[in-house]
């Protein structure tokens, strides 16, 4: 195997003046090309993780407590904002969340893609320019040399959120973060949006890293998954693998709960109980307390193993190693 | 899933918004037309068939509007006429530039101070404190008196008195504007901070800031005017609306024209301005659509 593109190490992230870590002990690795899917709820840290990564915490309040993310060799969370900014829409590119507010509404559309041509390649206005059009075909926004100088509110979210993408990749990333890219948008735009996306990550051999909440997302896109919980990794491995055989309890929780078609499909699957707030966390398995399958070493913090042929986080892991008792 | 087309129909173009919102205002379009009004015959002042608007005519003292002289003479027989289109160079000069200089000075340091925060938004924002602390037209008083009377003088008096709201304007837009989502996608490119002001944060501060500096306008006419009547802004024997009142307050009796007119004409510049400033906030308000 070649070297990981970026190689993330028990990443944790605090708000400042607390103990406790609203994302703890994160370890990750994406190799060039790789897609890794980040699942979890609302409020697991997979948002923090991305914006992290990006160097776009609001700090204060919020503070890198630790870890390393080894980005080509160099550890992201020791830059400093300059050096940040040459590297952001250069090498390393950001997707949002909300295409009707993530674009400047007073710039043009080819403005804003040809902005970041001009400062990172040191572009011409005319290049720039030119960049920018070939950047909305590619996207295959429709009448691209009209769209070029139009304002945001004059497209549509799936056309905004297309714009974004041609700003993400304008200056051919090694790496797009995209932080849940398609919740916005309504179910058709986003099929279409994700099918945009895999061709032109299959095309340019960009890796990403897509934080969803929606494992239909993670089904289309993923080569590898990591699903997180209150703020740790618990489960990490191939799509397949984690999919195929999920070793942890929130993750066979998570599959259950999705809804199904047909005959067979019954009562909608929940998980009892809610995440516990970050101040009354428990110091063992974040996920005991909702845990159909706790047992009394759930007290302390179960580490990352081997479980079948992927990682899981949990004391029972591998599950075939369990004496069903409830 | 890849069967799902990934074209989309162009949507129709639309029109600018926010200008079809103010030609539906007519309140707004009056404005247009008295400040045009006055603004065309400022300019066309020169070139306009009256007579010199300082030649004195001793056997035309204080005449009632007639034939000859349609808004009648004055104290020492000049054309009343004549010095109120002069009169009006003055008033909107001294609107115009006075918050010209409010904007120019007051909006860099309302966005440093709201982009850099820290002290220097600190030292900024007590300053303008100060300044606000005073009432405008005294503070406009005092500068104008400080700097020796003429009306270049008044206009920069009045500038300085208009220029805390611009600070406080834009400080608070720009913080605004920084809490948007486009900033942070603007950071994720890589923007730097000298790109992030002049294409993302004034642009967007522009509505607000081009709807105050309307209104102010006609509050620097006022100004100038009351300046002018105090004798701190334009000298005699050139005209101006404010100096013209000050002398016509000596003939209220004899010659009531002589203060009819240049107050009219106050009241329907500082009218004009206020309602189209009014149409401009309303129709760049995206609150209500």
């Amino acid at each position: 195997m070649s070297q990981p593109l970026l190689e993330v190490q028990d990443l944790a992230i605090r708000i400042r003046g607390t103990g406790r870590n609203l994302v703890d002990g994160v370890s990750f690795g994406v190799m060039p090309g790789e897609t890794l899917c980040i699942v979890g709820e609302s409020g697991c840290g997979k948002s923090l993780t991305a914006l992290a990564l990006m160097g776009l915490l609001a700090s204060p309040p919020l503070e890198i407590a630790g870890g390393k993310a080894l980005f080509q060799g160099q550890d992201l969370l020791g830059l400093t904002r300059a050096q940040f900014s040459r590297l952001r829409g250069d090498r390393l590119a950001m997707i949002f969340q909300e295409p009707m507010s993530a674009l400047n509404p007073a710039l043009r559309i080819g403005e804003q893609i040809a902005e970041s041509v001009r400062r990172h390649r040191g572009a011409s206005h005319r290049a720039a320019r030119a960049r920018a059009l070939e950047m909305l075909e590619k996207v295959r926004i429709p009448a691209p040399e009209t769209r070029l100088d139009e304002f945001p509110h004059q497209l549509s979210g799936g056309m905004r959120q297309r714009a974004m993408i041609a700003m993400a990749l304008a200056n051919d990333p090694a790496l797009i973060v995209a932080d849940e890219p398609t919740t916005a948008l309504d179910v058709t735009i986003q099929a279409q949006i994700l099918d945009l996306m895999r061709r032109l990550r299959d095309e340019a051999g960009t890796a990403l890293i897509m934080i969803t909440h929606d494992l239909g997302v993670v089904a289309e896109m993923a080569d590898k998954v990591a699903v997180m919980y209150a703020g740790r990794v618990v489960e990490t491995g191939t799509m397949a693998q984690v999919f195929g055989d999920p070793q942890h309890p929130y993750t066979i929780g998570l599959m259950s709960s999705m809804p199904a078609f047909g005959a067979g499909a019954g009562r909608l699957v929940t998980i009892p109980g809610m995440v516990p707030p970050i101040s009354a966390m428990p110091p063992g398995c974040r996920f005991a307390s909702r845990c159909p399958f706790r047992l009394p070493r759930c007290e302390a913090p179960p580490p990352l193993v081997q479980a079948g042929d992927h990682q899981a986080a949990c004391w029972r892991a591998p599950l075939d190693a369990l004496e069903v008792t409830a | 899933m890849s069967t799902v087309s990934t074209e989309l129909a162009p949507l129709p173009r639309r029109e600018n918004r926010a200008w079809k919102k103010l030609r539906a205002n007519p309140a707004a379009m009056v404005g247009f037309v008295l400040v045009a009004f006055f603004i065309l015959i400022a300019i066309a002042a020169p070139i306009l068939p009256i007579d010199s608007p300082i030649a004195t005519n001793w056997s035309q003292i204080r005449k009632p509007p007639s034939a000859l002289h349609w808004l009648g003479t004055d104290d020492i027989g000049r054309d009343i006429l004549s010095r109120m289109i002069w009169g009006a160079r003055a008033s909107l000069l001294a609107g115009v530039i006075s918050v010209a200089i409010a904007v120019v000075l007051g909006v860099p340091l309302g966005v440093v101070s709201g982009y850099l925060r820290g002290w220097t938004d600190a030292t900024i924002s007590r300053m303008t404190e100060a300044l606000l602390a005073a009432p405008f037209l005294i503070l406009a008083i005092a500068l104008a008196a400080f700097l020796g009377p003429s009306l270049t003088n008044a206009m920069i008096a009045i500038g300085l008195s208009a220029m805390p709201v611009f600070i406080r304007l834009s400080r608070a837009q720009t913080m605004d504007v920084l809490t948007e989502d486009y900033v942070e996608s603007a950071h994720a490119i890589g923007i730097g901070h000298a790109a992030l002001i002049w294409r993302y944060i004034l642009p967007n501060i522009f509505p607000p800031i081009l709807v105050q500096a309307t209104l102010s306008i006609a509050t620097a006419i006022i100004a100038e005017a009351s300046l002018s009547f105090l004798g701190l802004g334009q000298q005699p024997p050139a005209p101006s609306w404010g100096s013209m009142l000050n002398v016509a307050k000596n003939f209220l009796d004899q010659a009531p024209w002589m203060a009819l007119w240049p107050g009219i004409a106050i009241f329907l510049v500082v009218l004009g301005f206020n309602l189209v400033g009014d149409g401009l906030r309303d129709a760049l308000d995206p609150r209500d659509t």
